[in-house]
C-alpha cells in the first residue's frame, strides 16, 4: 500500500495515496477540473492547461493532470486565479474553433461545449477572421477528421503511441500551424482507429458510419456487451427509430480498460440488416414456407424425441442463459449426451485445464496480466481476434514490464514486443508440446501467466494444450484460456460439452463432438441435427464433412439470425433475437458475468434462444417454466455449483435519480442565476430526463467527461469487480476449489470420438508441393455479422496464402504471384505472401471473400499442395 | 564613425583570446601558444569531480543562457551511480538580439571544448552533446575542425590528457526552432524528436538525453571555465556582485553606433554599456531599451546595474544578455509586432496559450499597426498576456507575454495615437529598422545600422561552404 497523504481541496480535507495525480483525486471527492488532453487511460501531457489550480505555496497555477498530490497540499481549483484561467483558457481555445456545433456529430455530447458552459466565459472577444484548413477529411475508411474543430489536446496521437501502437496519426508543423494529420500515403489503417473518435474532446475526429445519423439527443441508449469476441468488451447500442446506429466502449478497467476495437464499435449493422430472419420457416419441398411459431416447434418437437439419435450444437454467440437452456433441454428433455459448442474451435481441448485451476477456462484475469512478470502466449494472433486482449497484453509487457514468450508457427502481433519467439511448425516435425517443455525448463520470474487459445482450425492441439497445462502446473501460475467467441465460456461452463456437464463436472455418459456429430448424421447414424447460432457449413473446420451432414436424411432445425448456408439446408428455420435486442450475460474469457441491456424489441417473430429452447421443452410435453431472465436464474443457481449464489440483480445497473447539471455554487461564480443559461445548455436534463449515464433508455447527452464524472458519483455505474461484474465462484477469487474439482479428463478419448482423427486417405500425397494447412481468422473476414456490416465491407483482406520464403524459392514462385493451394478437391488461386512462417507450412485466412479455408481441410490436422498458378 | 572615446574599458575573460588575437584566436597553434587546454588538463589530472563541482559552486557562476541558475549547483543535481550520463551544450542562441555564443564559439571553439571537458569531468560524463544553431555556419565549421584536432592532440577521445578518463564530443546543427533552445525541447530534437518542452519532472538533471542523467549548460557558461579552473573562485568574484559574480558578454545592438559583444562585470552599469557601444546613433534619442533579449520587458533609462538581482528589480531581467537599444524612430506597435511574431511563429504549438495567445496578440497589433485599432484592444492585448503569462507549458510562452505587456504598457499612449489616428504615424521605411528583430534573424548586428566594431563576422561562405577548415 502506498503512503497515504493529507491533501485540501477546495476546504475538504482528503486522505489520497501519495503521488497520484491532482486531478483523479479532486474528481474523487466530486470536484471536476475540466480538462481536455488529460485522459485516465493515457500518461498526462498536460499541454491544454485546462486543469490549472491554485495550490498554495506555488508561484503559479499548477496542472491538476500532472501535479501529483502531497502532504498537506492545499488546493483551490474555483478560486479567482483559477477559474480566471479556465475562462480564459476557454477563450483561446474557443478563438479558432468553428463553433459549427448545429452540424456537428459532437454537439450535445461534446466535452468543449459541455465544459465551455460550465467553465467559460460568456462571449468571445475575438473578431479576427478564423484558421481554416480543408474540411472534413476522409483519413480512413471509418473516420473523418476536421482540422478546424481541433483543440490539439493530442488524445488521438498519444493513443495510437501509447494504447494501440499504430502511429497514423501525428502532429504536424508548429506553432498556430499546428495539425493533426496522417501522412499523405497512408490511412488510418488501425484496428483501434475508433477509440480516437471516442476520446476526442472535439468534433474533429468523427466516425465516417454514424456521420450525421443522429444528434446525441435523439438516441436510445443501453449498455451492453461486444458479442464479437471472447474478451466482451463492455459497450452502449445506441439505437435511432428503431435503427442501431452507434456503439461505443464502456469504460471498464477490469476488462477493457476504455477500448474496443474497430470490429467491435462499427460491426452492428448486421442487427438491423435486412436478411435477418423474422419468422419460422418450415421446408416444403425444395422452399421454404414461413410458418407460426406454434407449427415450427410442434415439427421440430417430434423430430427431437429420437435421443441419443439427436445432435445438438450450439454457436458461439449465444448467452449464458441460452446455454443453460441448450445443455438442459439435450441432457434433461431430449436426453442426448451429444452435444457440443465448439465449432471453429472444433476439438479443442478446453476440458484438460480443469487439471491445473478446476476449470475448464481461465484461472487468472485480464488484470493478473499487468501484475505478471512473465507471460508465455500460445494461440493465435490476438490483434486479429481478440484485439483489446491484445492492448492489454501490450500493456502488460510494454508499461508493467512483463516479459513475454510467444509460441506460433507464424509472426503474429505480438512477435513485435516479445523477449522469446518460438516457432513451431509441425511440418519439420518440431514437436509444439516438446518445445513448450524444453523452453520452460527452470525458472520464470514470478507471477507467471499462461495464455492459451485454440489457435488453427482443424488442427489437433491436444497435445499442445497438455503442455501448457504441465507447464502452468510446474510454475504454479495461472492460466488465460481464450475461447475464441462472445459466449464461448458460458457453453463451457453450461455444459454444452460432451464430456462436461455444467459446472465442469465429468458428464455421466460421454458424448459424441461436434465432428462426430456431424459424422453420425452424415452416416445416417444421428437422425436429428439441431443447430442453434451455429453454421458449420461456414465455421466448422471441414466444410464439406458439414455440407454432408446437412445435407445427409437427418432433419435439421437450424436457430439463426440470417438464411446461412446451413440455414439454407435445413428443415426448420426458427428466428433468433440479435445481441442489441436481448437481456441476458455473456461470461468472457476471464469467466466474468456481464450483463447485456435490451435497446430494441426483436425483430418480427424472432425470439431468445433460451425462450427457444424452453418453448420445445414445452412442446415435447415438458413442465418447463421460464418466463423471464431470472426463472432461468434461479435454475442455474440450483443446477450449476460454480454459479450458486450469483445475484443477476448484482449484475444489472443501478439507475438511481441523475444529479443536477451544474454545481450551483460555480454558477453563482460564473455570474449566473441558476437557470438562467440559454443554448444548447438550457436544454440539458435537471431529473426531467430521468436517466443516469449509462442506464438504459432514452440517451442523456453530455460529454463522456461527465459522464464519467457523473457515474462515479452513482456507485455501482462503472463496472467494477462485484458490481456490475462478477466472476463465478471457483474462479480466479477461489483457486482453492481446484483440488476438489473433478479428476482431469486428459488422455481420455471420447467415448465416441471422430473416426477421422487420421489424415483423409485418397490420392498419395506429393510431398514436394504438399504443407501443413495454419488458418485463422482475420479482424474484419466473412462472418456471417461482419459480412452484413456495411461499414467494415470495404476494408476486408482478400484471400492469401502465406509461405516460408525457402518453400517460396523452392517453388520457384516470389512474393505477390498467384499460386494454387488444394485440398480436399477444392482448389483455390491465391496470393503469395512471403512471411515469417515455418518451412512446410502454408497460413490461410480462415473466412476471406472468395476462400473459405475450412473448403480446403478434411480430417483433423488438414494438409494442402501449393502449385505455381 | 565616431571614436570611442576610451573611458569605459572592457574587462576580458571569456573574450580575452578572441580579443587579444583577433587574427588566429581558433587555430590550435594559437590556443596551445597561448597556454590553452592548460586548466582542463590540471583538473583532469589532479582534481577530484568533487573538488571541480565544489569550486564552480565557490565562485558563484551562474548560468549564461538565460535563467541564470548558479552552474555548481546545477552540476550536483546529478544522481550518483546513475551511468552513463551526458553533457549536453546549449549552442541554439536564439534569441533575438543575442550574438555573444556564435562569436565565443567562432572566435574561440577551443575554449569551448576545454570547458565541456572540465564540465565532464566534473560530471563524469563521458559523452558530450553540442547542440548548435542551424545558421551557425562559420562556427561550426570551425567547432567541427577543432574537435577534430581536439581529438588528435589526444584531448579528446579515450583515456584523456594522458588520464583514465575518456571523452568524445558529438556536434550536432539544429533545424532553426528557436524552441530548441529551450532545454528540454533541445534533448527531444537531439533524440530526433519534434523539438517540443518536456514535462517536468522528472527534470534533465535526473532523466535528460535517453533517459539518463543530463547537465545542459550555455556555450558562454561552459567558455568561462577553462580560466575560471586557472585562476580559482576568489579571482573570478573579484568581478561582478555577491550574487552575480564575474563578468558577462553583452550582445549590444539597435539604433548605436557600434554594435557589437562587449564583455563587462556584471553590475556595470547600463549607461557605461551603451557608452562601450558608441552612443546613440547621431540624431536619434534614445526611447526604448530591450536589456535581456526579446522577452525582457523593455526599459526607458540608463539608469540600471547590469546584473541579475538589479534588473530583477526594475521589473526586468538580464536574460541572455541581448541589449537593444531602440531610438525615437521606433515605432513600439510595430516593435511589439515584430517581437510578438517572432514569438508566433516560433511558438511549438504543444500549449494552448501560446499557440492561440500570440496568434491572437499578432492578430490584434496587425489590426493597430494598420490603423484599425479599437479603443479596447490596448487592454485586449493586456488581458491575452495575463493569459499566457504563467500558464504556458514552457518559457517561451512567458517570454511572449512579458514583451507584449511591456511594449503596451510603457508605450501605452503611442498604442492610443495609432487608433485615435487610424493610422501608424511613424515613416514606413523607419519601421523597417527595428533592433528587436534583427538577431533573432541571423542578421547579428551586421544586418542593421553601422558596421561591428568587433568580433561578428560576416560568412560569405555561405551555410554549406564545402570549406571545413574554418579559416
Amino acid at each position: 500500500m502506498a503512503d497515504l497523504v493529507n491533501v485540501t481541496i477546495n476546504g475538504s480535507q482528503i486522505q489520497a495515496e501519495k503521488g497520484r495525480m491532482l486531478i483523479d483525486v479532486a474528481e474523487e471527492m466530486g470536484i471536476f477540473v475540466p480538462r481536455f488532453c488529460y485522459h485516465p487511460g493515457m500518461k498526462s501531457v498536460a499541454v491544454c492547461r485546462m486543469c490549472l489550480v491554485q495550490i498554495e505555496g506555488q508561484r503559479k497555477l499548477l496542472p491538476a493532470c500532472a501535479t501529483p498530490v502531497d502532504d498537506g497540499m492545499n488546493v483551490n481549483t474555483s478560486d479567482e486565479q483559477a477559474v480566471d484561467a479556465q475562462q480564459g483558457m476557454l477563450e483561446f481555445l474557443l478563438i479558432n474553433h468553428p463553433l459549427d456545433c448545429p452540424i456537428c456529430d459532437r454537439g450535445g455530447e461534446c466535452p468543449l461545449q459541455d465544459q465551455t458552459y460550465r467553465h467559460g466565459p460568456g462571449a468571445s472577444r475575438y473578431v479576427e477572421p478564423k484558421r481554416t484548413y480543408e474540411k472534413a477529411l476522409e483519413i480512413s475508411d471509418l473516420v473523418v477528421l476536421d482540422r478546424e474543430r481541433c483543440v490539439l489536446c493530442w488524445r488521438c496521437v498519444r493513443f495510437c503511441d501509447e494504447i494501440s501502437g499504430d502511429r497514423f496519426i501525428q502532429l504536424v508543423d508548429r506553432g498556430p500551424g499546428t495539425q493533426i494529420l496522417t501522412f499523405s500515403d497512408e490511412p488510418f489503417n488501425s484496428y483501434f482507429s475508433g477509440n480516437t473518435i471516442q476520446i476526442c474532446p472535439v468534433g474533429a475526429l468523427t466516425s465516417l458510419p454514424y456521420r450525421f445519423a443522429s444528434r446525441p439527443w435523439d438516441l436510445q441508449t443501453a449498455p451492453s456487451v461486444c458479442a464479437y469476441c471472447s474478451v466482451g468488451c463492455p459497450i452502449t447500442n445506441e439505437s435511432r427509430s428503431g435503427q442501431l446506429v452507434r456503439c461505443q466502449a464502456l469504460p471498464n478497467e477490469n476488462v477493457n480498460d476504455f477500448w474496443i476495437c474497430d470490429k467491435g464499435r462499427f460491426g452492428y449493422h448486421y442487427v438491423s440488416s435486412e436478411e435477418r430472419l423474422e419468422t419460422p420457416l418450415v421446408r416444403k419441398g425444395d422452399e421454404f414456407a414461413p410458418a407460426s411459431w406454434g407449427e415450427a416447434l410442434q415439427l421440430a418437437a417430434e423430430k427431437l424425441g429420437g435421443k441419443e439419435r439427436v445432435g445438438v450444437i450450439a454457436g458461439g454467440h449465444l448467452t449464458t442463459e441460452d446455454a443453460f437452456g441448450v445443455s438442459r433441454l439435450a441432457r434433461s428433455v431430449i436426453g442426448t449426451p451429444h452435444l457440443d459448442s465448439r465449432v471453429q474451435d472444433a476439438g479443442a481441448p478446453y476440458e484438460l485445464f480443469r487439471s491445473a485451476g478446476g476449470v475448464a477456462g481461465s484461472t487468472a484475469t485480464l488484470n493478473d496480466l499487468e501484475e505478471a512478470k512473465t507471460i508465455w502466449w500460445v494461440g493465435p494472433d490476438p490483434k486479429e481476434s481478440l484485439p483489446v486482449l491484445f492492448l492489454r497484453l501490450r500493456k502488460a509487457v510494454l508499461d508493467r514490464g512483463a516479459h513475454l514468450t510467444v509460441v506460433s508457427p507464424r509472426r503474429i502481433s505480438l512477435d513485435e514486443f516479445a523477449d522469446t519467439v518460438i516457432r513451431t511448425s509441425e511440418a519439420d516435425d518440431g514437436s509444439v508440446a516438446g518445445q513448450i517443455a524444453e523452453k520452460s525448463k527452470g525458472e520464470l520470474e514470478d507471477p507467471v501467466v499462461v495464455c492459451w487459445g485454440p489457435a488453427h482450425p482443424g488442427r489437433d492441439e491436444r497435445a499442445t494444450v497438455t503442455a501448457v497445462v504441465e507447464l502452468a502446473r510446474a510454475h504454479d501460475s495461472k492460466v488465460l484460456v481464450c475461447p475464441p467467441h462472445a459466449g464461448s465460456q458460458g457453453l463451457l461452463d453450461m455444459g454444452v460439452h460432451p464430456l462436461m456437464e455444467p459446472g465442469y463436472a465429468d458428464a455421466a455418459l460421454g458424448g459424441r463432438d461436434t465432428r462426430a456429430i456431424l459424422e453420425g448424421a452424415a452416416k445416417g447414424e444421428i437422425d436429428t441435427l439441431l443447430l442453434l447460432g451455429v453454421d458449420p457449413i461456414a465455421d466448422f473446420p471441414d466444410a464439406g464433412l458439414a455440407q454432408r451432414a446437412l445435407e445427409s436424411k437427418a432433419f435439421s432445425i437450424v436457430v439463426e439470425l440470417f438464411p446461412t448456408e446451413t440455414a439454407l439446408r435445413a428443415d426448420v428455420v426458427m428466428p433468433s433475437a440479435a445481441y442489441a435486442e436481448r437481456d441476458g450475460t455473456f461470461t468472457n474469457l476471464e469467466r466474468r458475468l456481464q450483463k447485456l441491456e435490451r435497446l430494441m424489441t426483436p425483430v418480427g417473430a424472432a425470439r431468445d434462444p433460451w425462450k427457444i429452447c424452453t418453448a420445445l421443452a414445452q412442446a415435447m410435453g415438458q413442465e418447463w417454466k421460464w418466463h423471464d431472465l431470472e426463472d432461468v436464474w434461479e435454475d442455474i443457481r440450483k443446477t450449476v455449483p460454480t454459479h450458486a449464489g450469483i445475484r443477476l440483480e448484482a449484475l444489472k445497473q443501478q439507475a438511481p435519480a441523475p444529479a443536477p447539471f451544474y454545481e450551483p455554487a460555480l454558477s453563482a461564480q460564473h455570474g449566473r442565476a441558476e437557470g438562467a443559461m440559454g443554448g444548447p445548455g438550457g436544454q440539458y436534463p435537471k431529473g426531467h430526463r430521468g436517466g443516469a449515464p449509462f442506464q438504459t433508455g432514452q440517451n442523456w447527452p453530455l460529454s463522456w467527461e461527465l459522464r464519467a464524472f457523473e457515474a462515479k458519483q452513482r456507485p455501482g455505474l462503472i463496472p467494477a469487480p462485484g458490481g456490475l461484474s462478477a466472476t463465478p465462484a471457483g474462479g480466479p477469487d477461489a483457486p482453492s476449489r481446484a483440488s476438489e474439482a473433478a479428476q482431469p479428463a486428459a488422455g481420455t478419448p471420447p467415448a465416441e470420438a471422430s473416426s477421422a482423427s487420421t489424415r483423409p486417405s485418397g490420392p498419395p500425397i506429393d510431398r514436394d508441393h504438399s504443407f501443413v494447412l495454419y488458418s485463422g481468422r482475420l479482424i474484419y473476414d466473412e462472418g456471417a455479422m461482419v459480412r452484413r456490416t456495411a461499414a467494415l465491407r470495404g476494408i476486408q483482406a482478400k484471400p492469401f496464402v502465406e509461405m516460408n520464403e525457402y518453400d517460396v524459392k523452392r517453388l520457384e514462385v516470389a512474393d505477390g504471384d498467384e499460386v494454387v493451394v488444394s485440398g480436399n478437391g477444392v482448389e483455390a488461386r491465391l496470393r503469395v505472401v512471403v512471411a515469417d512462417i515455418g518451412a512446410g507450412a502454408v497460413f490461410v485466412p480462415y473466412d476471406q471473400e472468395g476462400l473459405r479455408a475450412n473448403r480446403l481441410m478434411a480430417g483433423i490436422d488438414p494438409v494442402v499442395e501449393v502449385k505455381p498458378g | 564613425m565616431p571614436e570611442s572615446n576610451n573611458l569605459v574599458a572592457e574587462t576580458h575573460v571569456v573574450l580575452r583570446r578572441a580579443r587579444t588575437f583577433p587574427e588566429d584566436s581558433w587555430t590550435l597553434s594559437r590556443v596551445l601558444d597561448d597556454k590553452g587546454y592548460e586548466s582542463a588538463k590540471t583538473v583532469i589530472g589532479g582534481m577530484s569531480p568533487e573538488a571541480t563541482v565544489d569550486l564552480v559552486k565557490e565562485s558563484g557562476l551562474r548560468g549564461r543562457g538565460g535563467a541564470g541558475f548558479p552552474t555548481g549547483v546545477k552540476w550536483s543535481f546529478i544522481p550518483k551511480d546513475v551511468f552513463p550520463r551526458y553533457v549536453v551544450v546549449n549552442h541554439d542562441e536564439g534569441e533575438p538580439g543575442t550574438f555573444k555564443d556564435r562569436e565565443i564559439a567562432e572566435r574561440d571553439p577551443h575554449q569551448l571544448i576545454e570547458g565541456i571537458a572540465i564540465a565532464a569531468w566534473a560530471c563524469q560524463a563521458n559523452k558530450a552533446f553540442i547542440y548548435c544553431r542551424g545558421e551557425f555556419a562559420l562556427g561550426s565549421r570551425r567547432l567541427d575542425a577543432a574537435i577534430g584536432e581536439a581529438y588528435e592532440q589526444g584531448f579528446l577521445g579515450r583515456g584523456i590528457f594522458g588520464s583514465d578518463f575518456d571523452l568524445d564530443i558529438i556536434l550536432h546543427r539544429g533545424a532553426g526552432a528557436y524552441i530548441c533552445g529551450e532545454e528540454s525541447a533541445l534533448l527531444d530534437s537531439l533524440e530526433g524528436y519534434r523539438g517540443q518542452p518536456r514535462l517536468r519532472p522528472p527534470f534533465p538533471a535526473i532523466k535528460g538525453l535517453y533517459g539518463q542523467p543530463t547537465v545542459i549548460n550555455n556555450t558562454e557558461t561552459l567558455s568561462t571555465l577553462p580560466a575560471l579552473l586557472s585562476n580559482g573562485a576568489d579571482w573570478f568574484k573579484q568581478w561582478g556582485t555577491e550574487k552575480s559574480p564575474g563578468t558577462k558578454v553583452f550582445s549590444v545592438s539597435g539604433h548605436i553606433n557600434r554594435p557589437g559583444n562587449y564583455e563587462i562585470p556584471l553590475g556595470t552599469s547600463l549607461a557605461d554599456l551603451l557608452e562601450l557601444g558608441g552612443g546613440m546613433r547621431s540624431g536619434g534619442e534614445l526611447k526604448a531599451i530591450i536589456p535581456g533579449g526579446a522577452s525582457a520587458p523593455l526599459l526607458t533609462s540608463t539608469d540600471v546595474a547590469m546584473d541579475f538581482e538589479a534588473l530583477k528589480d526594475a521589473g526586468t531581467m538580464l536574460g541572455s544578455g541581448a541589449v537593444v537599444f531602440m531610438d525615437d524612430s521606433t515605432c513600439m506597435v510595430r516593435n511589439a509586432l515584430v517581437t510578438t511574431e517572432f514569438f508566433e511563429h516560433e511558438s511549438c504549438g504543444k500549449c494552448t496559450p501560446c499557440r492561440e495567445g500570440t496568434w491572437w496578440a499578432v492578430k490584434v497589433l496587425e489590426r493597430i499597426e494598420h490603423g484599425q485599432g479599437r479603443a479596447e484592444d490596448m487592454d485586449l492585448l493586456l488581458d491575452i498576456a495575463d493569459g499566457i503569462d504563467g500558464r504556458s507549458f514552457c518559457p517561451l510562452g512567458d517570454a511572449a507575454s512579458w514583451a507584449l505587456r511591456s511594449n503596451v504598457k510603457v508605450f501605452r499612449e503611442e498604442f492610443e495615437q495609432h487608433v485615435v489616428d487610424g493610422r501608424c504615424p511613424f515613416e514606413p521605411e523607419e519601421r523597417n529598422l527595428v533592433g528587436a528583430m534583427s538577431g533573432g534573424l541571423g542578421l547579428g548586428a551586421a544586418g542593421i545600422g553601422p558596421q561591428p566594431s568587433a568580433g561578428i563576422e560576416v560568412d560569405r561562405e555561405g551555410r554549406d561552404g564545402s570549406n571545413g577548415s574554418g579559416n
